[in-house]
């Protein structure tokens, strides 16, 4: 199956990165070079395990005669590897790489959720969270599709090493949420603060479905997180695309804080009113600081 | 550098925006793979400037805070 949705390269590969960086006289983007070396470790764990995505398959396939409790075991086993969430669904067109052919039938999601109470320690610390849940997603996509190729059926693993589906969509279909204004997909329970793992594969399981619990229209109301950015880089209107809104972030406006500095910027994300749900304290603790250097909060504090 | 929306206008007359690029051979880059597509090949690809549609109006900060002094 031949991918349909164009994905933008992260670092330099990224023309859009490239030239800001040579317009403005940089060797390169600050944020790539100045990884702690928590970062820098992290980035090596899953390159190291790039190599181990595809591997040999079982010849004594298990037959599945009920797909339900094979998706069951799936999630399970997940779960046991560290996953937060897991969701399955039938890989279609728009959930791959443009110019990518991905042969297998179904997709397995498994989340991991940020810490979100690193926020109050500042931009470098939810950073490296960030890297955290990456380096545990990778870790855990390995794991899982080792595990689904032992029972004969082929698998392979996406992840920061090497991916060629696309998070926003399969994360839509399987019902972890719907997507925000920022850009990011949210989870009712933890917001947009949870990063991805997956695994293609021809094992029989069982979909899971969209779930709509309000966000797109919260977002059309909301704002905070439009003007809780510096650079200006979240649009008030919106495009659609098979029935669904997105506003499509201006990379111009958002890369001189997000990449063109030593420290990342995930404020769009830290600023959500959905994180309220799951930290109540910390992220009312975060909005009074907001405040207190003029930035919007939610209407009822 | 240049916005641009790339849509995709289906049989049926759906619009729906792939994405936003930032100059036009990119835009053109991706209409072409789209269009190498079999299962694409009854879909029309136009580009179309964004500046006007997807410019927030939301001044910086740095803005907001000079206009309240």
């Amino acid at each position: 199956m031949r991918g349909t949705t164009p994905r933008r390269e992260q670092g330099m590969a990224d023309p859009v990165l490239a030239s800001m960086v040579h317009a403005l006289g940089l060797e390169t983007a600050r944020h790539y070079t100045a990884a702690t070396p928590n970062i820098q470790a992290y980035r090596d764990s899953w390159l190291k395990l790039a190599k181990f995505r595809d591997g040999p398959v079982n010849p004594k396939r298990l037959e599945v005669t009920n797909p339900a409790e094979m998706t069951k075991q799936i999630t399970a086993k997940a779960m046991e590897l560290g996953a937060d969430m897991v969701g399955v669904c039938r890989l279609q067109p728009h959930m791959i790489d443009l110019g990518e052919d991905v042969t297998h039938e179904f997709v397995i999601a498994a989340c991991v959720a940020e810490d979100y109470e690193k926020v109050v320690h500042g931009a470098n610390a939810v950073e490296e969270e960030a890297m955290r849940t990456y380096a545990k997603c990778t870790e855990i996509a390995t794991e899982l599709a080792v595990h689904v190729r032992n029972l004969g059926y082929p698998a392979l693993a996406h992840h920061n090493g090497g991916s060629e589906v696309q998070a926003i969509p399969i994360f839509y279909q399987v019902g972890f949420g719907q997507l925000g204004r920022h850009g990011s997909l949210i989870n009712e329970k933890y917001g947009a603060s949870f990063r991805p793992g997956f695994v293609t594969t021809d094992l029989p399981l069982t979909e899971d479905k969209p779930r709509e619990f309000g966000v797109q229209d919260f977002c059309m109301n909301c704002n905070v997180c439009q003007l809780n950015c510096p650079g200006d880089a979240i649009p008030k209107e919106h495009v659609m695309t098979h029935g669904i809104k997105r506003w499509l972030i201006d990379l111009e406006k958002c890369y001189p804080y997000s990449r063109l500095r030593d420290e990342y910027c995930h404020l769009c994300v830290d600023v959500c009113p959905y994180n309220v749900k799951s930290h109540p304290e910390t992220y009312k603790a975060f909005m009074k600081e907001r405040k207190q250097v003029g930035y919007k909060t939610p209407k009822s504090w | 550098m240049d916005k641009l929306y790339v849509n995709e206008i289906c049989a049926d007359g759906e619009v729906n925006t792939v994405g936003l690029f930032y100059s036009r051979g990119e835009a053109e880059n991706i209409i072409a793979q789209l269009k190498s597509i079999p299962e694409r090949a009854d879909c029309r690809y136009e580009i179309v400037e964004a500046v006007a549609v997807a410019a927030s109006t939301n001044p910086p900060q740095q803005a907001r805070e000079s206009e309240k002094k």
